[in-house]
């Protein structure tokens, strides 16, 4: 990675609880616990000619809120203006105009300091000193980029900080490679979900710990082998999808070519179209 | 003759006068049995015979209030079908520090609840916390107060939600969260029923007493 994440101004905390607890704040994670138990799995009828695959469509969600149009900018400017029209003093300030009423009046020249009430603290530390203060220490709070250059290489898992990136690897099929979402052939006597979760878990190098949104999946392909690799009993293979979210990803020990973060947008860039097609029904842009 | 005439006149004036008077209480009789929407000689008030009586009654249209419980029951948790489960009571937490982002965005979770047809029970808020953020000073030993941090926390109860529509929900509360505000999304239990009651410790103490 190159930088680590630096503080960002205000920290996004994300806390999701199944029957366990998952902390998304400071970037501790523990796992849900897999509250509804696997149920008996019905083993795959005998002559099913199709392998079953699990997939995890892994999501960094975004980090920071979404830049707004010109229209909102100038719609939440003329808001606030409002609201600052509209509104009464604070404290605060109704001090700073007491203290500013006072210096005046010292100025004068028949000023009687007897005359003041409730003087005390206010003449050790006025509230314009107060403001100084806090000007003084915002000054020197730097908070983080907004973006990090959203053309930045695919395999940086901080660019688009505003959008949710979606993980694609690279793995063989048959012969060719090919982009793909994170997927491995399904054992027996094992839940689907519990086969992403060995997918994700397969990625060398990965603790990546991310959060299962479900035991349902959420999307569904299928495809058919090509006919020289069809064998009796397997036409072709049916790929399951199961959504997973993490917040903080760390960089993936892969070849640089072999994974990529991409937006919805981009994926036209690297699936096969039929493959899109399948996964665009569930990948949702923010 | 003359005193003849003038007897039979007294006895017709006292005959008529007795007639005018039966006559009058037979009318009355008449009127109050029958209550025939006659004239104006009479006293008795028309309104209620009129077709516009009661014009302005709604009390009867309103739906029976039954008298206030102290104390709702908890809801049970659904039990939950092999393949299509559904969730029993949760409850979604949002909490930050800045109130207005925290109710707006519990607004649009109720909404989007609300829109997916998921069954919100209610929508409450707990009450605020308050931090002092206390600062050691450089030069001394005294701490003093550097600002004052409000928590406040807004709670969606939503039951019965479809285990298959669960991680579209998620997934979408979790894009929108702004930034600042806490999500959590934890089951319902008696005790966070029971938490929202203010604590009585008079009524602890008795039955303390009680119980020793």
């Amino acid at each position: 990675m190159a930088a680590p994440f630096r503080s960002v101004y205000r920290p996004l905390w994300r806390i999701i609880t199944g029957s366990g607890r998952l902390t998304v704040g400071m970037r501790t994670f523990s796992f849900t616990e897999n509250h509804f138990s696997a149920k008996n799995h019905k083993t795959a009828s005998v002559g099913s000619p199709w392998t079953l695959h699990g997939a995890v469509c892994l999501q960094r969600l975004p980090v920071i809120s979404q830049d707004r149009n010109p229209i909102e900018e100038e719609f939440s400017g003329l808001m606030q203006q409002m609201e600052l029209e509209r509104s009464l003093l604070s404290d605060h300030e109704l001090r700073l105009l007491e203290d500013a009423a006072r210096i005046s009046r010292k100025q004068e020249e028949d000023y009687d300091s007897d005359e003041e009430e409730d003087y005390g603290d206010n003449e050790i530390v006025t509230a314009q000193d107060l403001e100084d203060a806090w000007e003084q220490k915002l000054k020197q709070f730097h908070p983080a980029q907004r973006s990090n250059g959203d053309k930045l290489d695919v395999s940086s898992s901080e660019r688009c900080l505003a959008d949710s990136l979606v993980l694609l690897i690279k793995q063989d099929v048959g012969s060719q490679k090919v982009w793909l979402l994170p997927q491995i052939q399904w054992k027996a006597e094992e839940t689907l979900r519990q086969t992403a979760e060995r997918a994700l878990a397969n990625l060398p190098g990965s603790d990546l710990k991310a959060t299962f949104l479900g035991n349902a999946p959420c999307g569904f392909y299928k495809y058919k082998y090509p006919k020289d690799i069809q064998k009796e009993g397997s036409v072709g293979a049916k790929v399951f999808f199961f959504k997973a979210v993490t917040c903080s990803p760390k960089h993936l020990p892969l070849e640089k070519n072999s994974f990529a973060w991409v937006k919805k947008d981009e994926l036209k860039d690297f699936l096969m179209p039929e493959y899109l097609k399948q996964v665009n029904r569930f990948i949702m842009s923010l | 003759m003359n005193h003849l005439t003038s007897l039979k006149r007294v006895i017709l004036l006292q005959n008529t006068r007795a007639l005018m008077y039966a006559a009058s209480l037979v009318q009355n009789e008449l009127l109050t049995t029958q209550k025939m929407p006659w004239g104006t000689l009479l006293t008795n008030r028309q309104y209620k015979s009129m077709p516009t009586h009661g014009i302005g009654k709604y009390r009867h249209l309103l739906p029976k209030t039954l008298p206030k419980k102290k104390k709702d029951k908890i809801q049970m948790k659904q039990i939950k079908a092999a393949t299509d489960t559904e969730f029993g009571v949760l409850n979604v937490c949002v909490s930050g520090y800045d109130m207005t982002l925290v109710e707006h965005y519990s607004q649009y979770i109720h909404n989007f609840c609300n829109h997916l047809d998921v069954k919100v029970v209610e929508s409450y808020a707990l009450p605020t916390k308050t931090t002092e953020v206390m600062v050691m000073q450089d030069q001394g030993t005294k701490m003093y107060v550097d600002g004052i941090l409000k928590t406040h926390e807004r709670v969606v109860q939503i039951s019965e939600m479809k285990a298959t529509l669960c991680p579209i929900v998620m997934e979408v509360l979790l894009k929108n969260q702004p930034e600042g505000v806490k999500l959590c999304v934890k089951e319902h239990t008696e005790a966070d029923f029971q938490s929202r009651f203010k604590a009585r410790p008079e009524l602890e103490g008795l039955i303390a007493k009680v119980n020793n």
